[in-house]
């Protein structure tokens, strides 16, 4: 890293000792992301900023004693996301279409998804579009909960959110799914690193599959998910019977997003409003950031990935 | 189509990825995405994939990731153009 880029992340990330410290190990992994990162940073409101550092500070718990091997899995993550962008842009879709497909390329390989999952840690701290969605999450998803609430959370990764969740005041019981159990382990293993405020029952589920649920929260949470189903409108219609009457979900899903194993696009604002709408909720709330805090029209127009996060209700 | 052609054409693609003005893109062969607030790894790959479509070309993702400098382009699609 050259001294002048160097002085400009540690004058942006002033204050933020976690975001500079995650920041420099994606560096020492790939000197040459400077140039992202300074953008990535630099076109933070003081708020993302704060929630950066909220969720980098969590993203250090979990990599403590590994940070070198996350930031060489996060360049690998990029350089294979980077393929995905090619061939996007030129075909104009992505590359795969089928559960199948992702299972017999990506799922099924450990070595290749212990890769990507440690990458895709990162981007939630170093990616502009992924901390604006953090930092919408906290202060107008947990944020805005008037009283006290059940939270469910499908696909719940790295247990960031869930987490998150755990720590409000508010919240009474949690609760994650993952159609996975190797999933769930590994969000279980992440929920401890992390000093979970609250248990959390975690309950293998394929929400495409599933009965009715037999229970209601108050909070619903999808957040990264959608995208890997061949099926995302159905899924968001089974949730419909987890919300309870007065609850709200929350949905976070990219627009031109391609990655190794997204396999529904989502090319606008008009398909994310149709997908929620479509499932049975009505939008109170919906937030696009684009990729490095471009305008989301330009952003729209060019392509660029765009992460889309809506606040719904059963209508 | 020489050389000095190719590098024309590619600035006029550079202001539409870009989003700049044509007469704002100053590029010579040795600019670098250094030079360029805009050109970054993302409106890198918007570059490339429009540089294909222009001169009916594709490039390897081993030639992509080797691209450092406007000339190198230059020469790539020289270098793939029909004798």
């Amino acid at each position: 890293m050259t001294a002048p880029h160097a002085a400009s992340l540690d004058l942006t990330l002033a204050g933020r000792p976690s975001a500079r410290a995650l920041a420099g190990i994606a560096l020492a992994a790939w000197p040459e992301h400077e140039k992202f990162l300074l953008r990535s940073f630099g076109q933070r409101s003081p708020a993302v900023l704060d929630a950066s550092e909220t969720v980098s500070a969590a993203i250090l718990k979990l990599i403590a004693g590994e940070e070198a091997r996350f930031g060489e899995d996060y360049r690998w993550t990029c350089d294979r996301l980077r393929e995905e962008e090619i061939f996007f842009h030129r075909e104009g879709r992505y590359r795969l279409s089928t559960f199948a497909e992702a299972h017999a390329e990506v799922y099924s390989n450990d070595v290749y998804m212990g890769r990507y999952m440690r990458g895709l840690l990162l981007t939630q701290a170093l990616w502009f579009n992924h901390a604006a969605t953090t930092e919408m999450f906290l202060a107008r998803v947990l944020g805005a909960m008037e009283g006290p609430f059940d939270y469910l959370e499908v696909g719940p990764g790295h247990g960031l959110m869930t987490a998150f969740a755990a720590a409000s005041p508010l919240c009474r019981s949690l609760e994650a799914w993952d159609v996975s159990a190797t999933s769930l382990e590994e969000t279980r293993a992440a929920l401890k690193k992390l000093g979970a405020a609250k248990p959390v029952a975690l309950v293998r589920t394929d929400i495409l599959r599933a009965e009715p649920a037999q229970r209601r929260f108050d909070l619903v949470v999808i957040s990264e998910v959608l995208e890997h189903l061949e099926a995302p409108g159905e899924a968001l219609r089974f949730l419909r019977s987890a919300l309870s009457e007065r609850g709200r979900i929350f949905v976070n899903v990219p627009i031109n997003s391609p990655s190794p194993d997204h396999l529904a696009l989502f090319s606008s604002r008009e398909d994310v409003v149709a997908l929620v709408e479509g499932a049975g909720y009505r939008i109170d709330r919906i937030e696009l950031y684009a990729t490095q805090g471009r305008p989301v029209e330009t952003a729209l127009a060019q392509k660029i990935s765009v992460s889309a996060a809506v606040v719904g209700r059963p209508e | 189509m020489s050389r000095e052609v190719i590098l024309g054409d590619i600035r006029e693609i550079m202001a539409d990825v870009f989003d700049m003005d044509v007469d704002d893109v100053v590029v010579t062969p040795d600019t670098t995405a250094d030079d360029i607030e805009e050109w970054d790894s993302l409106s890198h790959i918007r570059l490339i994939v429009a540089v294909e479509r222009r001169f009916k070309v594709k490039f390897t993702n081993a030639e992509i990731e080797r691209l450092r400098r406007v000339g190198d382009l230059v020469a790539l699609v020289e270098a793939k153009q029909p004798a």
